[in-house]
């Protein structure tokens, strides 16, 4: 058990984030369970405790009598540096116990500029950063999240992954460990991966072979019979049947999203062609709004939060929201609680449900346009018109918000400077309409321009990233075009997408670069102040790896690529003729009410659209 | 109007967490306890709560001090049990009274804090004891406060009630001091052990202190026992 001496905690910020105890966590005596877990995310304890798929798995693991789930996030460079200085293993914030006494690390992947810091928590826990390095006395180390879509620049880091929906597989997993350990663990850690491979939705990179070919492209395939040629993700069919987080951990200290989670719905089939969610979350499930209601009380009773967000990819197209916010505010009323919608639409609904959710503060009103003509939002299926803007903002200012955040991309396939204009021209409108509504100035606009990353299964996994001259010449146009003192313009830093980019859409030769990095000190590389740019180039020069050969080159729709043998369920087929329709400017539609597709996920997974409103129409 | 005072602590479980945190994890407490609490009017309602003297990030106390309106009557066992089953690891419910809600506010009464340091001895402990004597004879000892390039000097015997006590226990140092509060500042605690280990030669280990504390007063008495 790891001891904090109290001039160690003294000296390092927010020492609250390393000493555990809050309310809800669950504490177990390790000599009463047979597996258990240790789940981290590789980000600060802020970041790490807001994330919802860590509490589910918290709850689903600490739920069964045989396991104990315990948490554990990167510590902060100060604190790591002491632990270093002293020796201090990485430990868990329930037990105290270092990591490596855990049968399991599982890492929830939100992001690719974290992956370092995959390693360093690794480094800190004693355990070797190479899969195949490590013994019996080592924990399986697994991923899982969204960036299980293209795990090969990790895969070496890694025993296993788990490929999509965990709270099912998870504990098939455990089951499957505790009968191998209990079995004498036959065959050593390969034994009990080949008996992991298996199963549905289980990855396990050693098992794989890798290929290169200039021309063909990467291929993946298994070196085992117990391997699958192709991966499927795991997905809920149920909703209301799934293990929902009644009793979530409580931090003491301000965390990034400080309020209880309600998670109305999986998915979403807007069909956003730049959107990495929108394809690998499908299909639509929706909660019942029955049991959204009795679930938000329990979730109340057990934190005493005075705050609620209705969580989902797109939380304003619930089938059932006017009436489930009417419901809430009425159960709530005795305890103030205020609830807040994370995605609004872009249009007068969600705005009169924002003023009914924000009645108590005016805060600022985020839409995403993502692009800034009618062209290119066709080009990435937005379908949002600048009329449905217009209305939104007004109806928005007629309600009496003055400050509004818009959000769009640069280097979107086809993008012209036209494009990058328009962008600074439906911020000057959205500016003008205040003065129209409400006859005086007074309003601040936010311009948040990221810059584009393609991503694996989106129909924009072929495209060639904008390169990172042309980025910072088009931020420079965008500035230039934009003179409104009331709108203010905020970028990304183009070399953090560039290096996004080569790992986003990377093979399996890109674990060396990422140890390399780590090795020559790049860690928290999200973090814009702590970014080391040259540390990356020099690590891919040392490693003689281009950058730009994964994410500047447009592929062909031949070639294979590396991320095939582990899928979402969408069909390349669709992809690609969803990559065509873009270059048509053509639309498709949503399927959760309109017409199916055809994207491959219900049928390749056995699963259903799960709408309420579509089934009462 | 229906007011309870509350004697609380802050355990060792949450000794890093300021006072601002505690506060609101006295307020998820509060909710979680299902007590009818009082909210502000307005469009950004709070829950009418108020803390004696603020703590430091670090120190822990047998004696901190919670006023809480409430909309309707509980009666003080009501009270006390359910605020006592929702609190956290850490916190202690010690007693509770109800009272007139015309006494002062509980963060302009306090006017004396007992503390307690405990902390490692590394030299002798002769040595401590002239170091001590010398701290509590002098006519004056002046403290320089730095906070965000913000310098103020400090002249700590104004708030020195007693002479500091000494103790050695188990190889630990332990110095009873009573601090006054006063309506145009004090000292704390950590920063009169810094000055005697800067100015008057006491070795000890000042960042691994632990620092408590025992009792917070207004006018000899305990806040609590002021309604």
């Amino acid at each position: 058990m790891v001891n904090l001496d109290p001039a160690l905690l003294q000296a390092v910020v927010k020492p609250a984030r390393y000493t555990g105890n809050e309310i809800n966590a669950i504490h177990k005596d390790w000599e009463t369970v047979d597996c258990k877990f240790a789940l981290a995310l590789p980000d600060v304890y802020e970041v790490g405790m807001s994330n919802l798929g860590l509490k589910i798995l918290y709850q689903v693991l600490n739920n069964r009598k045989d396991t104990v789930a315990e948490r554990v996030y990167a510590p902060w460079i100060d604190m790591e540096e002491k632990m270093r200085e002293k020796n201090i293993p990485l430990y868990a914030l329930e037990s105290f116990n270092e990591i490596k006494a855990f049968d399991f690390l599982g890492f929830s992947l939100q992001y690719e500029m974290i992956y370092t810091n995959i390693l360093n928590m690794l480094d800190l826990s004693h355990i070797p950063v190479w899969a195949a390095e490590r013994t019996l006395e080592d924990p399986f180390i697994v991923g899982g999240g969204p960036c299980v879509y293209n795990t090969e620049p990790i895969a070496e880091f890694f025993d296993f992954f788990i490929v999509g929906e965990g709270e099912e597989v998870i504990g098939e997993v455990v089951d499957v460990f505790i009968s191998w350990k209990n079995a004498g663990k036959p065959n050593g850690r390969k034994g009990f991966l080949q008996q992991l491979a298996q199963m549905d939705g289980i990855y396990v990179p050693s098992l794989y072979d890798v290929h290169y070919d200039e021309v063909a492209g990467v291929s993946v395939t298994p070196n085992c019979t117990q391997a699958k040629p192709k991966v499927f993700k795991r997905v809920l069919k149920d909703m209301d049947a799934a293990t929902f987080v009644e009793e979530p951990v409580v931090p003491y200290i301000d965390i990034v999203h400080d309020r209880m989670m309600l998670e109305l719905f999986r998915g979403c089939s807007r069909g956003c062609r730049f959107c990495q969610a929108g394809m690998s979350y499908r299909p639509v499930r929706e909660r019942t709004p029955e049991r959204l209601r009795e679930l938000a009380k329990l979730m109340q009773q057990s934190t005493g939060y005075d705050e609620m967000s209705l969580t989902s990819l797109s939380s304003a197209d619930y089938s059932c929201l006017g009436s489930l916010v009417e419901d809430l505010l009425a159960d709530f009323k005795q305890e103030k609680i205020s609830f807040s919608l994370p995605s609004l639409r872009i249009d007068s609904f969600s705005i009169d449900l924002a003023h009914k959710l924000q009645q108590v503060r005016k805060s600022g009103l985020t839409f995403a346009p993502e692009a800034g003509t009618q062209r290119l939002r066709d080009v990435i299926n937005k379908g949002v018109t600048e009329e449905d803007l217009v209305n939104a903002v007004t109806a928005a200012y007629k309600q009496g918000w003055k400050t509004v955040k818009l959000y769009f991309m640069m280097g979107l396939p086809t993008e012209t400077d036209e494009d990058i204009i328009g962008i600074a021209r439906l911020a000057q409108k959205v500016v003008d309409l205040y003065r129209e509504v409400n006859g005086k100035r007074g309003v601040k606009v936010t311009v948040s321009v990221a810059c584009f990353v393609p991503k694996p299964y989106t129909p924009f996994q072929w495209f060639g990233q904008t390169e990172l001259p042309e980025f910072e010449r088009k931020q420079k146009l965008l500035k230039e075009h934009i003179r409104d003192r009331s709108i203010h313009f905020s970028y990304h830093d183009a070399r953090i997408s560039y290096l996004e980019g080569a790992i986003a859409r990377g093979d399996r030769r890109l674990n060396q670069v990422i140890y390399q990095a780590w090795q020559d000190g790049a860690k928290f590389d999200g973090w814009s102040d702590q970014f080391k740019y040259d540390v990356w180039l020099s690590a891919f020069e040392k490693c003689e790896i281009k950058p730009e050969f994964y994410s500047q080159r447009h592929r062909k729709k031949e070639e294979l690529l590396p991320w095939e043998h582990v899928t979402p369920g969408v069909s390349k087929e669709f992809l690609w003729q969803e990559n065509e329709r873009a270059q048509l400017e053509s639309l498709t539609e949503d399927c959760r009410r309109g017409k199916c597709s055809a994207c491959g996920v219900c049928p390749s997974l056995s699963v259903k659209v799960v709408d309420w409103g579509k089934k009462n129409d | 109007m229906i007011k309870f005072r509350t004697e609380i602590t802050k355990g060792e479980e949450i000794r890093y967490i300021s006072h601002l945190d505690y506060a609101s994890l006295m307020e998820r407490a509060i909710r979680r306890a299902k007590l009818p609490a009082a909210y502000s009017e307005g469009f950004n309602p709070h829950m009418k709560i108020a803390f004696a003297s603020a703590l430091a990030v670090g120190v822990t106390s047998d004696a901190e001090y919670m006023d809480i309106e409430l909309t309707k009557p509980v009666c003080q066992p009501e009270f006390f049990d359910k605020l006592s089953a929702a609190l956290p690891n850490g916190v202690k419910l010690l007693k509770a009274r109800e009272f007139d809600g015309k006494a002062k506010a509980l963060m302009a009464v306090a006017d004396l804090a007992d503390y307690e340091i405990k902390t490692k001895l590394t030299g002798a402990f002769s040595a401590a004891i002239e170091a001590v004597k010398a701290f509590n004879s002098a006519d004056e000892a002046v403290y320089t406060r730095t906070m965000l390039k913000k310098v103020k000097t400090i002249e700590a015997k104004q708030y020195m009630l007693a002479p500091i006590e000494l103790k050695e226990c188990e190889e630990n140092l332990v110095l009873e001091m009573q601090i006054r509060i006063t309506p145009s500042g004090s000292i704390k605690p950590g920063e009169v052990l810094s000055l005697l280990k800067e100015q008057f030669s006491l070795t000890v280990d000042v960042e691994g202190a632990k620092i408590n504390r025992k009792g917070l007063y207004s006018g000899k008495k305990t806040l609590i026992d002021l309604v």
